[in-house]
């Protein structure tokens, strides 16, 4: 008898936000293509969300396969942020696109060789403020419909962070 | 069948002039109260990062805040200058206040016979910079540390004579989860 699906799901990681954030970004065109603009918002935010947690731990120099959890690795990272400075809010901290895109340019301004160029940290920081402009992790609570443009824009700052995810 | 090769353009955004010259010259000025309230971290890198908490930023992105504090950036000081901003962001004072940017709390404590009435202790505090998004007969002035709220009482008492005793200040707790760490 197959596995459940739940059962060959790998534990969270690097690799496996690197390859997920690539799967929800290909099922977000695919519901993009038949006007499922909202629900296509919704897999997009979360494609941004792992490449940003990814080019954290990246950062912080964890291995590709090791499990991310909440409270040793996820948690830490979010009060890393907070006691950095950076805003962010604890309903549902996990997934704060912006703050977890700012504490990417934090980090990395602290140290003296890994600052990002000024530009490309504008850069990382205005996609952040755009997704957090219309992705919550809660849309999927809400009939509402999406316009066009807002998928547009989530859509372009996703693949932005995904083209370059490498650098990030 | 065409192919369409597109370069990446950094985007720069229209910024209101008028907002952008007003931060610059807040900037030039150094003003020692009053909104808006500047704070600027360097990295040892010697990157920056600015937060402006004003009250104007209502109803403004956050894309736009930050072009605009970079552009005031440029105008008050220099590109250089600019480009070491690593980090910019503009927040309204509720803002803050919901991120727990500013937990010292000045206000004024009327008892009867007080000398100085609430109208009065009202334009003082708008005067100091208070915050009146959330209602103009319901001022809030708010501070990141207590030396600044401490300093923000001793000039309201300055500005209203025998208003001393009436400036409280008092600093918001954190939610109990935060105090043990759960």
């Amino acid at each position: 008898m197959p596995r459940r699906l739940l059962d060959r799901c790998q534990p969270d990681s690097i690799h496996e936000f690197r390859l997920a954030a690539r799967r929800r970004y290909d099922d977000a065109l695919t519901l993009a293509f038949s006007g499922r603009r909202t629900a296509s918002i919704y897999l997009l935010g979360y494609a941004a969300e792992m490449t940003l947690k990814a080019a954290y731990f990246y950062l912080v120099g964890l291995s590709e396969k090791l499990p991310i959890t909440w409270s040793g690795h996820l948690l830490p990272a979010i009060n890393r942020g907070r006691s950095l400075g950076i805003i962010w809010p604890n309903s549902g901290a996990g997934h704060n696109v912006r703050a977890w895109a700012e504490l990417l340019i934090q980090v990395r301004a602290s140290s003296q060789v890994n600052s990002y160029s000024a530009a490309f940290g504008r850069e990382v920081q205005r996609q952040g403020q755009r997704i957090e402009q219309h992705w919550r992790e809660t849309l999927r609570y809400h009939k509402n419909h999406a316009y066009e443009y807002e998928l547009t824009q989530v859509r372009d700052s996703v693949e932005w962070y995904l083209v370059h995810s490498e650098d990030l | 069948m065409p192919r369409i090769k597109r370069p990446f353009n950094e985007v720069t955004r229209a910024v209101s002039a008028e907002l952008a010259s007003r931060l610059a010259e807040e900037l030039r000025g150094d003003r020692e109260f009053g909104q808006p309230m500047i704070d600027e971290q360097e990295f040892p890198s010697g990157r920056l990062r600015v937060n402006v908490i004003w009250d104007d930023w209502d109803r403004m992105s956050l894309e736009d805040r930050t072009s605009l504090i970079l552009r005031a950036y440029e105008m008050a000081e220099s590109r250089a200058y600019r480009e070491r901003i690593a980090l910019a962001n503009g927040l309204t004072v509720p803002e803050a206040i919901a991120a727990g940017m500013l937990p010292y709390h000045v206000f004024p404590a009327l008892r009867q016979g007080d000398s100085v009435t609430a109208e009065q202790c009202r334009k003082a505090m708008i005067e100091e910079g208070a915050s009146i998004l959330l209602g103009e007969e319901r001022p809030v002035l708010r501070f990141a540390t207590e030396e600044q709220a401490e300093a923000a009482r001793t000039r309201l008492a300055l500005r209203l004579p025998a208003s001393e005793p009436v400036w409280v200040v008092t600093q918001d707790v954190g939610r109990v989860e935060e105090l043990v760490g759960v």
